[in-house]
C-alpha cells in the first residue's frame, strides 16, 4: 500500500464527481420545481391529487405495479399542422394559394402521431390536388390543409394563406412511437411527477404505459373490473388478477351499488357480490388521476379538442 | 504420477520466460481516443440542451423549444377575468352590472363598447365628476386602479370587459395600452367626461 493517500483521493473524486452529476446537479435544477401555468388556458398545473388518489399511490407502490408498468412517455419529434380556420372573402386568391401549397393530407409512416385528424374526402396524393378539392376543403372549416411540416415550413404556408385573406392556425403535434400507440399526446416532463412521492417512472413495459391512463380510461369502474379480472376488460392482458383487493360478500335485500358488474365466468354465486376493498377503490382513483397531457412550455402541443372549434367571432 | 515422464524442454528452458519491458504506447491509440472524445463532445453539445432543465428531448435548445410554442390564439380572457375579479369586480360587480352608489355597469355601457382610446384612459387616470352611463347619471370618484397594472394585465382585463356579459367589442392589445400610457406621461389628475370627449376616438 505505497500509494494509500493517492488511491483514497482518486476514489474520493470519482465518487464525488458522480454524486455531483447524478444527485446534486439534478437537485439544483429541478429540486425546487413549482406548479406552472398551462399554455393558453393559464390553469395551474399539476393539480394535487385527491386524498383517495394519494392513498392509491401507496397501493400502487405496495403492489409493485411499477415493476411492469412505466409512467414515462417518449417523444421523437414535433410537427406542425397548418389549419385553415377562416376562408376570408377573396376565394379565388385563396384557391390559388391552396394550389401553390399543394395542400392535402399526407400522414406518412414516420409521423407516429397520437391522433390522425380526420380529413375526409380529400385526395391522399398531393399530385392530384385540384381546384375542385380546394373548393371542397373550403366548404368545411376549420380544416387542416397541410400536415407534418416543420415550424419554418408551417410559418411560410400560414403566411401564404394569410396573404390570400384567409386565417390560418398552426397546430403543434408531438409525434413518436409511444404516442402512436395511443398512450398520450406528449412526452412526460418533470412537472407531471410533482405530487408523486415516491416518483415511480418504472423501467419495464410488460404492461402498457400508465402516464396518461386517466385520460385514456377515465372510468373508475373499468379499472376495478380490470383489477379483479384483467382478461374481462382486455382479452390479451397478461396482468395477474388482484382479487385480494376485493371481497365476496353476501348481499342484503337491496343490490349493492359498489358490487362489480361481472359476466358469467367471473360472476359470484347468486346473492353474493364482489365488493372492492378500500385499497382497490384508492388504486382505481389513483389510476384515473394519472393525466399527463396538459400543454406546457416545456412540452408544447395543441389539444385538438380545445381548439378544433374556436369561438365563432361575431358577424361583422 | 509417472516418474518416467520427463518435463517438456520448454518448461526447463530459461529463454521461454516472459519478460515485461516498458513499451511506448502507440500513437494511433491517442489519435483514436482524441477522435472519440471529440465526436462525443460534438454530440453532447448538440443534444445536451445546454444543461437547461426546461429543454427535454426531442428539443435541442431553448430557442428550438420557444419556436414550437403555439402562437397565442386571440386575447387571454382567463387572465383578464382573474385581474377583473381582483381589481374591478369589488365595485363594478363580478357580472359587470355595477353597484348602485358605487360604480356604473359595464354590460352594454357605451363607454366600454365605444372608443378604445378613451376607455384605456379611465383606469389609468381614474375618473371623477358626472358621467352618463346607459341613460343614468353617476357622480362618483374612481381612483386610478389600472395605473399599477402591467400593460399585459390591463389589456387583458379591458379586453375581458369588452368581450363579456354580452359585450362584443374589439380586443385591446398591450401595445395600445403602452402607447396611451406613454401619451399620458406624468399626468396625475383624474379624467373627466369633458377631458375624455377631447380624445380622438
Amino acid at each position: 500500500m505505497n500509494h494509500g493517500p493517492l488511491i483514497f483521493l482518486a476514489a474520493f473524486f470519482a465518487l464525488a464527481g458522480s454524486w455531483s452529476g447524478f444527485v446534486l446537479a439534478p437537485q439544483l435544477q429541478v429540486g425546487q420545481l413549482q406548479q406552472t401555468n398551462t399554455l393558453g388556458g393559464g390553469a395551474t398545473y399539476p393539480q394535487a391529487r385527491s386524498g383517495l388518489a394519494q392513498q392509491g399511490l401507496q397501493v400502487y407502490r405496495a403492489n409493485g405495479c411499477a415493476t411492469c408498468h412505466s409512467q414515462q412517455l417518449r417523444q421523437s419529434g414535433t410537427l406542425c399542422d397548418v389549419v385553415l380556420t377562416d376562408a376570408g372573402t377573396n376565394q379565388p386568391a385563396l384557391i390559388a394559394a391552396l394550389l401553390t401549397l399543394k395542400c392535402g393530407t399526407v400522414p406518412t409512416e414516420a409521423e407516429q402521431r397520437a391522433v390522425i385528424p380526420a380529413n375526409t374526402n380529400l385526395p391522399a396524393a398531393i399530385q392530384t390536388w385540384s381546384e375542385a378539392d380546394a373548393k371542397q376543403m373550403l366548404a368545411r372549416l376549420p380544416q387542416p390543409v397541410r400536415q407534418g411540416m416543420t415550424k419554418e415550413q408551417a410559418d411560410a404556408a400560414a403566411k401564404t394563406l394569410t396573404a390570400a385573406g384567409a386565417k390560418a392556425q398552426i397546430w403543434i403535434v408531438p409525434v413518436g412511437p409511444d404516442l402512436a400507440r395511443g398512450w398520450g399526446r406528449r412526452r412526460t416532463v418533470a412537472e407531471d411527477f410533482l405530487f408523486d412521492n415516491p416518483v415511480m417512472p418504472g423501467s419495464q413495459r410488460i404492461g402498457p404505459d400508465l402516464a396518461n391512463v386517466g385520460a385514456r380510461l377515465p372510468d373508475v369502474s373499468w379499472h376495478l373490473r380490470h383489477l379483479y379480472a384483467p382478461r374481462l376488460t382486455e382479452p390479451a392482458s397478461t396482468m395477474p388478477p388482484y382479487r385480494f383487493l376485493f371481497e365476496q360478500r353476501k348481499l342484503g335485500p337491496a343490490a349493492s351499488p359498489d358490487a362489480l358488474a361481472l359476466p358469467a365466468p367471473w360472476a359470484p354465486p347468486p346473492d353474493y357480490g364482489i365488493i372492492p376493498k378500500p385499497e382497490a377503490t384508492a388504486l382505481a382513483a389513483y389510476l384515473a388521476s394519472l393525466r399527463a397531457e396538459a400543454p406546457l412550455f416545456v412540452a408544447p402541443l395543441t389539444l385538438p379538442v380545445a381548439s378544433a372549434a374556436p369561438a365563432k367571432p361575431p358577424a361583422p | 504420477m509417472n516418474p518416467d515422464a520427463t518435463p517438456s524442454p520448454s518448461l526447463l528452458s530459461d529463454a521461454a520466460e516472459p519478460h515485461a519491458r516498458p513499451t511506448p504506447a502507440p500513437v494511433w491509440l491517442f489519435v483514436l481516443l482524441f477522435l472519440i472524445l471529440y465526436g462525443g463532445m460534438i454530440y453532447f453539445d448538440s443534444h445536451g440542451g445546454s444543461f437547461n432543465p426546461q429543454v427535454y428531448a426531442p428539443y435541442r435548445s431553448l430557442a428550438g423549444l420557444t419556436l414550437y410554442q403555439p402562437p397565442a390564439s386571440g386575447p387571454d380572457l382567463a387572465r383578464g377575468k382573474a385581474v377583473y375579479e381582483n381589481v374591478c369586480g369589488l365595485c363594478h360587480n363580478t357580472d359587470g352590472t355595477g353597484k348602485p352608489n358605487q360604480a356604473p355597469p359595464f354590460a352594454g355601457s357605451e363607454w366600454v363598447l365605444g372608443s378604445l382610446n378613451r376607455m384605456i384612459r379611465i383606469p389609468l387616470l381614474g375618473l371623477s365628476g358626472p358621467i352618463k352611463v346607459k341613460d343614468q347619471e353617476w357622480n362618483l370618484a374612481m381612483p386610478n386602479m389600472g395605473a399599477a397594472l402591467s400593460d399585459d394585465d390591463l389589456a387583458a382585463v379591458l379586453t375581458y370587459i369588452r368581450r363579456s356579459w354580452g359585450n362584443q367589442a374589439s380586443a385591446i392589445t398591450p401595445e395600445q395600452v403602452k402607447a396611451v400610457r406613454a401619451e399620458l406621461g406624468n399626468r396625475n389628475q383624474p379624467a373627466t367626461v369633458d377631458y375624455l370627449n377631447t380624445i380622438a376616438p
